[in-house]
Parts: structure tokens; sequence; C-alpha cells
């Protein structure tokens, strides 16, 4: 008879219940929402930090100032030999520099060999002119800073010599920087070229790598690192990664007050929904209990229906909201958010806790004497 | 003797619902109450009924003393030993006729389809069991209600004006029921205003200002009108 | 009479009202707390994100090549063009002034130091900077600016160096390979590049004293070098009033298609709207206009990153935002349907006395009308506190309250209302009054 009694309760006030119900998607529906999208919000702006490039330097300690050429070198083997060997998926690029001050058409320019593949991924911000494709660098390809190129009158595709010491090297200029730093002014071409310049075979002037993630787990990364590497310098580059982790903070701070605000005040009016319909049962419950049902019976059973609704309308708006998650990611990111199941039963049970606290007031119904019910207003 | 009020007294603060009110009632009685409003009936029977429990005195129902119950007894005591029958007849309009009477079942203590089906039959409404209160007449949801009154095999049955939300052909139908229960041996306690309808008790039973102001056996004419 | 019966209808049985309000009161601070953080953060956090730093980059337009690498440019002095720094004040004449947070030049030369005259040289940079400059502007005001707006993050240990006097700071990693140095002691600079006249032969000669009052820690290639008042570096150097590079520090708005576009090419309404938007782009643009022979551009991983992150932290707002505008509408609509509903007796006892479909529906929505008012003000306030106390736990510094929201809040919750009560109210009519009154 109960669960007939249930089902009884639940279709017969379908009209009101379709309010209450309604209350209960839209809440869960924002709520299981902005769950799913706390839960990757993290990743996701990370992410969208990498484009402020390198954030951790390789160097030898106490390098001395550079003049033409390089006073301090490491051993290229070696660093990149430690890097791969911690294989971490946070890396997002790594890229070896070896720099000289060299010349071209009798001007001096400062030439800088590195992974030529690289080097887009760990400076995304980089505008590169010119239909240069990373995978395709081939021999003599190089990258010039726009200003050497107005200075130099070259275009993309056009050649050019440079000489350091007395060696020279043919190239072309396959792309043109725009980045609105130092590197404007500078060439860059394949490390190997470069050692074979300055007769510095497998040294390089310092690594850099674009790390993603919190300060927490880039410093601890950089720890990793330096004890894979005694002889050098492995340290977070100031400039980005505390201002990341300073940003970074307010922005999570930002959204996770915005969710818990919305959150909890989404859950008041249901719990305003559900009091009103706790309301609605009292004829019920006065009449029940003049036919002797007793209040933990008569208790029970609105109780349930409470709980009823509840994870109904948990789980409704729990698919509701995660498509709005979905829509969500694709409208900010551009890439979808991907669904945690975690969200349902998370949803549905806090629906149910709201709904159940909101029909409280049915408790208090549990006390008053029937009679007072059938005297009416 | 199955009722028996001794010097009953109920206030709502300043105001005196019943102001000492003492009479017996024995098994099987057919009792009027009558009187004017906020003259008190409705404040005894639901006292009497457990409905709600009175300031003072004494009000033993089948041996129980109603006064001396707390919620959970009250709540026995409505199961087990009343039957209500409302003006407003107070069905749920979401169960069928036969689920009405099995809510009082329910809460007494198992429920049978069967049964309830059987009490409907015993009413009248054999063909409106699955029928919603909407669905129904005035007199055929007051019979529901008697049914419902009626599944527990109750000591005592309690009725508030039972008549006085019905037409006069329905009026009638239900009325005849109650002849039934009464010639069947049920003690009913009824409030009503018709005089005639009082006239077909055993005893009537006047109220005026919360007291009890005369008790007088029926007159012979008026029973023979409504054989 | 009609406002008399709204007010009985008010006033009788306040407990239904009550959750109502409480519904609107709720559902409207949802409302305003959301709108109001949506139209501050995209202010509050551009202005956060100048902690990165510069985010424009001005230098001599007919320039030779500089010798940069990290940032410190190793071209002889007398190589090169150079701007003039008396033209500064004027980056604070421009339309967007009021963005122009910070601009800071830099004059770099190459030098020894000496500790003393029997130590050996050593060989490094002095870079003239600014540290707190006070600038003067062409209205007469000054502006006070310099590394500290647009290098944020360098870190110093002692004190940095007064504009004008005979100090300077050491790099951290300079500091360390000289031995020695301290706070307080003086050493002697020499321009390394300088030419053969009788003035440079003679500051050669002496070097010029400064005092280390400080050690700076950049984490680059300024951590090897000497950082002194831009005067002393215009000194040593014999380039008076002259610096290399400027960096500017903008309040910018998120650059988007539009504002890519090459300017000469727009339409004079297009143009307006550019003109008037602080795109980093038109900024520049405006720069470049007062400070004639110069090349402004864009630090890109700066302005990129900068400009990428507030537009999605903004589009997400404004999309949350938008979700709890609509839950909350949803359960006010919920509450004020359920209200109307619960009072179908108040509804029949009208109409049996003979109220006509229209007058019912009057007073109720009169009645919800008033209730959404009355709540949605005190919503507001809820909602602007609300707002106010979390700008101030995230960003340090309250926001002001957005008055503009309030007749915005109270259009919304009167609709709400409106829209929540007119579907129980249309089936209210349809009522037959009779079984309502006989109690059933």
């Amino acid at each position: 008879m109960f669960w007939r009694l249930l089902w009884k309760l639940l279709r017969g006030s379908a009209g009101r219940l379709v309010v209450a119900i309604l209350a209960l998607v839209s809440c869960a529906m924002v709520v299981s929402a902005l769950l799913n999208l706390e839960f990757d919000i993290e990743r996701k702006l990370t992410q969208e930090f990498r484009t402020l490039g390198a954030n951790l330097l390789i160097s030898p300690r106490n390098a001395q100032i550079t003049g033409s050429s390089p006073a301090e070198v490491m051993s290229e083997s070696e660093v990149s030999a430690a890097i791969q060997s911690l294989r971490d998926p946070n890396v997002v690029a790594a890229a070896p520099f070896l720099y000289l001050v060299g010349s071209a058409q009798n001007t001096p320019v400062v030439i800088a060999g590195t992974n030529l593949e690289e080097l887009p991924k760990l400076e995304p911000a980089w505008r590169i002119e010119g239909e240069w494709q990373p995978s395709q660098a081939q021999q003599n390809a190089c990258l010039v800073g726009r200003n050497v190129a107005e200075q130099l009158k070259l275009a993309v595709g056009s050649s050019l010599k440079l000489t350091y010491l007395k060696k020279n090297v043919q190239l072309k200029a396959d792309g043109i920087i725009d980045a609105g730093g130092a590197e404007d002014n500078q060439v860059f071409l394949e490390l190997a070229e470069v050692q074979d310049l300055a007769g510095l075979p497998g040294q390089i002037s310092f690594a850099q790598l674009s790390v993603s993630g919190t300060t927490a787990a880039i410093s601890h990364y950089a720890e990793r690192l330096a004890s894979t590497l005694p002889a050098y310098e492995v340290k977070p580059i100031r400039q980005i990664t505390e201002a990341e982790g300073d940003l970074l903070g307010r922005i999570r701070l930002l959204i996770v007050s915005m969710i818990v605000l919305i959150s909890v005040l989404t859950a008041l009016c249901v719990l305003g929904t559900m009091a009103a319909l706790a309301m609605e049962r009292r004829q019920d419950v006065g009449l029940m209990k003049a036919l002797g049902g007793s209040i933990g019976h008569i208790v029970t059973l609105f109780m349930a229906e409470v709980g009823v609704l509840g994870a109904a309308g948990g789980l409704i708006g729990a698919i509701l909201g995660l498509e709005l998650s979905r829509w969500m990611g694709q409208r900010v990111f551009g890439q979808a958010i991907s669904a945690r199941w975690e969200i349902f039963p998370c949803t549905i049970i806090l629906m149910v806790a709201i709904a159940l606290a909101g029909a409280l007031p049915l408790r208090l119904l549990g006390k008053v004497k029937p009679a007072i019910i059938f005297r009416g207003p | 003797m199955l009722v028996q009020l001794e010097d009953l007294r109920k206030e709502f603060g300043k105001v005196r619902a019943l102001a000492g009110v003492s009479f017996k009632v024995e098994a099987g009685e057919w009792i009027a109450i009558m009187g004017p409003s906020g003259s008190g009936k409705t404040t005894l029977i639901n006292i009497l009924g457990g409905l709600d429990t009175p300031t003072a005195g004494q009000a033993i129902v089948d041996g129980v003393d109603v006064a001396r119950l707390d919620e959970s007894g009250l709540t026995r005591f409505r199961a087990q030993k009343i039957g209500f029958i409302f003006q407003q007849f107070h069905l749920v309009p979401y169960l069928t006729a036969v689920e009405n009477v099995m809510l009082a079942q329910y809460f007494h203590s198992t429920t049978d389809e069967k049964e309830a089906q059987l009490a409907l039959e015993r009413v009248g409404l054999g063909d409106r069991i699955e029928h919603l209160p909407g669905a129904l007449s005035g007199g055929e949801q007051q019979r529901v209600a008697v049914a419902r009154a009626l599944i527990n095999h109750p000591k005592l049955i309690l009725a508030d004006e039972p008549t006085g939300n019905l037409d006069e052909a329905n009026e009638e139908t239900v009325i005849q029921l109650f002849r039934e229960l009464h010639i069947e041996g049920h003690t009913i306690l009824m409030v009503t205003h018709d005089p005639a309808i009082g006239n077909l008790a055993d005893r009537r039973i006047e109220f005026a200002h919360g007291r009890l102001v005369k008790i007088t056996p029926p007159h012979d004419a008026s029973r023979n009108a409504y054989r | 009479m009609f406002g008399r019966l709204v007010k009985e209808s008010l006033v009788r049985n306040p407990r239904r009202k009550l959750l109502t309000a409480a519904a609107l009161v709720v559902g409207m601070a949802v409302a305003t707390s959301t709108l109001s953080i949506a139209l501050e953060v995209g202010d509050r956090l551009a202005r956060e994100f100048r902690s990165l730093g510069a985010n424009l980059l001005v230098t001599p337009q007919s320039d030779t090549l500089p010798v940069e690498i990290g940032g410190v440019d190793y071209r002889p002095v007398n190589e090169g063009a150079y701007l003039s720094e008396a033209d500064l004040g004027k980056l604070k004449t421009i339309f967007w002034r009021h963005n122009v947070l910070g601009f800071t030049p830099f004059l770099d030369v190459p030098i020894s130091i000496q500790q003393s005259e029997n130590t050996a040289p050593a060989r490094t940079m002095l870079i003239g900077t600014w540290n707190a400059k006070e600038v003067p502007v062409p209205d007469g005001t000054t502006f006070k600016t310099g590394v500290s707006v647009t290098h944020p993050w360098w870190k110093i240990r002692g004190r940095w160096f007064r504009d004008g006097a005979k100090e300077c700071v050491i790099g951290a990693a300079l500091a360390q390979t000289m031995t020695g140095i301290v706070l307080g002691k003086v050493i002697y600079v020499r321009n390394e590049t300088a030419g053969d006249s009788a003035q440079d032969r003679s500051t050669r000669a002496k070097g010029t004293p400064l005092e280390v009052v400080g050690i700076v820690s950049t984490d680059d290639a300024e951590d090897k070098a000497v950082l002194a008042p831009l005067e002393i570096a215009q000194d040593i150097s014999a380039h008076p009033g002259k610096f290399r590079q400027l960096f500017v520090s903008a309040l910018t708005k998120p650059a988007d298609a539009f504002s890519e576009r090459d300017p000469l090419k727009m339409t004079p309404t297009e143009y307006d709207r550019w003109f008037c938007s602080p795109y980093i782009s038109s900024i520049a643009f405006q720069i470049k206009t007062v400070l004639p022979g110069t090349e402004v551009r864009a630090i890109r991983r700066v302005a990129d990153t900068e400009g990428n992150i507030l537009s999605r932290v903004g589009t997400l707002l404004w999309i949350v935002t938008l979700t709890a505008l609509i839950a909350a509408a949803l359960a006010v609509a919920a509450t004020s349907a359920t209200t109307v509903l619960e009072r179908r007796g108040e509804v029949g006892v009208m109409k049996a006395l003979g109220a006509t479909n229209t007058l019912v529906a009057g007073i109720f929505l009169a009645e919800q009308l008033l209730l959404a008012m009355a709540g949605a003000s005190l919503g507001f306030v809820l909602g602007a506190l609300l707002a106010r106390s979390l700008g101030s736990s995230i960003f340090g510094t309250p926001a002001s309250p957005r008055l503009i929201l309030f007749p915005m809040v109270l259009g919304l919750a009167a609709i709400v209302a409106f829209t929540g009560s007119l579907i129980p109210l249309r089936r209210a009519a349809h009522f037959n009054p009779a079984p309502i009154l006989r109690g059933e």
C-alpha cells in the first residue's frame, strides 16, 4: 500500500508537482553544469597560460655576462636526456638555445641556434609570417626577426649569408617572426648549424621549457629536473610563473565563488518551492491523522514523495547540466569539456538533500493536531 | 456502557467551548447531538474521536479515558475504535473509492482489497470501486466515507453533519444507510441541525453555550415519517 | 476600490506571501550579484594582468639592428638611433591616457666597474632607467612611473636608486661574482666604448662613483648588470636626454578580428569605434602619433595571453550569469505559480461574489507585482553586498555598486513574477466556484 500511495500521491497532484520539479531541475542543471566546469577549468586555464611562452630555464651556474661568444655552455645531450627521462606530460615544449653574435651584410646580428620544430610550441604567441611549417624544416632553413628582415631587406624566401669569425653559412629565410621583443632582432637556425659555426659541438647556452600547470606543480617539476642535473641551474622564470600563479589563483577563486554563490542561492529558491509544496499537503496530513495514521507513517510517506521528486529533478537536471557544460566549454574554450560521471550521483544526492531540507516543515506538521486542520480558515 | 463523559471541559484560551459536560451512551445507541453553531457540538465530537484533548474532565470510550492518552495512544485509539464521517467527506482526491477505504485499513493494520471492495458493495457502490471522488456525486462520496469509517469495525461511529452537503435525494440514501447501521447494532453519535434526523435517533442531546441543556427521547410521529 | 482590494489581498495570510517574497529576494540576489560580477570582472582582471608587466614596446623607427640578448642591448653607444626623454610626458595626453598605467625608458651602456683604484676592472653593462620618476605632463601635472609598474616581478633587496642620484643597484648574479660588494659600497663605472674626446678621456680616467643601494633580482640578463638612474647612463654615454627603448604597460580590451584591421582602410565610423576602444592596436597607434619617429609594437606573449584569457573568462562569466538568471527566474516563477494555485479558494469566493475574471486576475497580478518589487529591492541590496564582498576577497578592493542594475533587476522580477502567475491564473479563471465554496 505504501508504494501505491506514493505513486498516487505523485500522480495525483501532477500539476503542482510540475512546478516543483521545474524548480528542482533548473537548480540541478545549473549546479551540475558548474560543477562539471569547475573540475576542468584549471586544466583549461593553465593551457591558455602557455601562450606566455617559456616558463622554465635550465642554465649553467653563475654564467658571466655574454659578450660576442658564449662564455658558459652546457652539454646538450645531458639536458635533453634529463628532460626525456622525466617524461612529464605537462611539458608542452622544450628547446635548447645557443647564442652567437655574428654578422650579415656587414651588420652585427644575434644568431640563435635552436630546435626550429619546437620553437612555435615553446612560444605560441609569436606570429610567424610565411607558410612555414615546422615539420618540413629543411636544411639551411632559418627564421628571421622582423627588425632583421627590415634592416637587411629580407622577405620570405630571401637568401641570407651569415658569418661568424671566419666561417660562413648560406640560409633561406623561411619565415619572419613578430614577437614584440628581443627576438625581433635575432635570426634562428637549427642548433647543429650554429654549433658548427661556433665550433662548439654538442654545446648549448641554455634550454627553455614551457610547462603547464599550477605554480606548485611547475616548481615541483623544476625540483625533480634539477635533481637529475646537479651541475646546472633549473629555475622557473619568475616574470611568467609568478604572474601566472597569481592570476590563476584569482580566476579560480572567482569561478569557484560564482559557483558556490549561484548554487547556494538557487538551492534556497528550491527550498522555498518545496516548503510551499509541503504546506499543500496539510489537508492530507490532517485526514490521515484523523484516520489513525501515526506521525511516523505519514511523515515517511511525504518525505518519500519529496525524496523521489528530488531524485527525479536531480537526474533530469544532471543530464541537462552536462549538456549545458559541454556547450559552455565549446563556446568558451573552443573545445568540449568532458562529462564526468561523478556529477550524476553528486547532483542527485544534493537535490534530494535540498528537497528534504525544504520539506522539513512537514515534520513540524506531524505535531499539529488534526482537529485544527479541519477547523479550516 | 460504551461512552461516559464526566464533567468534560474544553477551553480555547478565553473561549469556553465545553463547560462541564456529563452523560453516558450505551452500546448500540444512536445519539443525535443538536444545538446552535458555536454551542460545542463539534468540539465534543472531536474529543470523543481523539482529534482533540479536553482541558479537564473524563471522556471514557470503551474503557479508555481519551483525556489521558498521549499522541501515539490517540493515534491507536482513532485507528482501532473510531469511525469518523465528516460533513465535507474528506476523501483523498487522487485515490479511487476502494483505495480511500484501504487507506483506513493501512493505518489500522494491513490492507485487504477484497474486504474493501465488499465494504463498498455493502454501501451500494459495488460498481464504483475504481472511481475517483471527482467522478462521484456527493451522496456517493459520503457513502464511500461511511464504508471507510466502518472498515476497521470501530466501536463508535462519529458523524458530523453527514448530510449537510447533500441534496434531498442523496440525503435520503445516506440516512437510510445510517438506519441500517443502527439496526445492525452500531453505536452512532451524530451531530445534526435537522430535527427530522434528530428524531430518528434513540436520544436527542441538546447543547447551548458549551453545556448540555436537554436530553430527549425522539418524537414518535417524526420517526414514522421516515419508514 | 481596486487599490483597497489589492491591499486586503496583500495583507491577508502573510505566511504564504513570505514564501514568494523569500524566493524573490533570493532569486534577485542571485541575479544582482552575478550581473555585478560579470560587469566588473573584465576591468578588474585586466588590471590584475598588468602584473605580467609591459605589453607595448616603443623603439626608434630608423634604427640599426639592436644586438640584443635577453633584453639587454650590447650595441656601442655611438651606433643606432635614440629617442628623446622630454617627449615622454605626452604619453599622458593621448585619448587613452588613463589606460596608460606606466612606462619606462631604457638606455644600455657597456661599462667596466672597479671597486677601488687597485682592484681589477670587471666588464658588464650599465642599464639606465627610471624607478619612481615624476614625469612632467604637458597639462601641468606630473605622473609617477618606473620599473615597478612595467617590471613588477623585479625584486629589490635594500632599496632602489633615487631619481638623478649617484646611486645604483647591482644585479644579483653580478653581485655574487664580485667579492666585497655590499650595500653602501661605492663602485666606479667607466664607459668602455667611449670616443677619444677630452671629456671622454677624463671620464674614463676617473670613473663615475655610484653608491650601491640595492641588489636586484630579475631572473634575466639584468641580473648580470648594473642598474642606475637614466641620467647616469645618459651622462656616461654622452647622450643627454636620450634613451633607446621604452616599455609601456597599458590597460587594454581583448583584441578581436575588428581590432586587427588596418586603420587606414576603415570607414570613418569604424575608425571612430576602433579609436575609442582601448584595443592594444589603437593605443599603440595613439602612442606612435604623439612620439614621432617611433615603432610601437605589442609584446605578443603578454598581450596575446591577456587577450585570450580575458575574453575567455569574460565569455564564461556571461554564460554562467545567464544560466543563473534563467535558474533564478524559473525558481521565482515556480514559487509564484505555487502560491497562486494555493489560493484557489479565494479566487472561488471572489468569482462567486461576481468578480470578473479580469478583475480577479488584476488583483492577483497587482499583488504579485508589488511583492516582486519589494522582494527585488531587498534582493538587490543583498546581491550588491554579496558581489562587493566577493570583489573584496578576490581582487582586494571592493567593487562599487552599479546602480544601473537596480531598475534591471526590478524589471526582471516583475516580468518573472508576472509570467509565473499568469498560467495558474488563467486556469483559475475557469474554476467553478461552487465546489470550492462547498469546501472540496
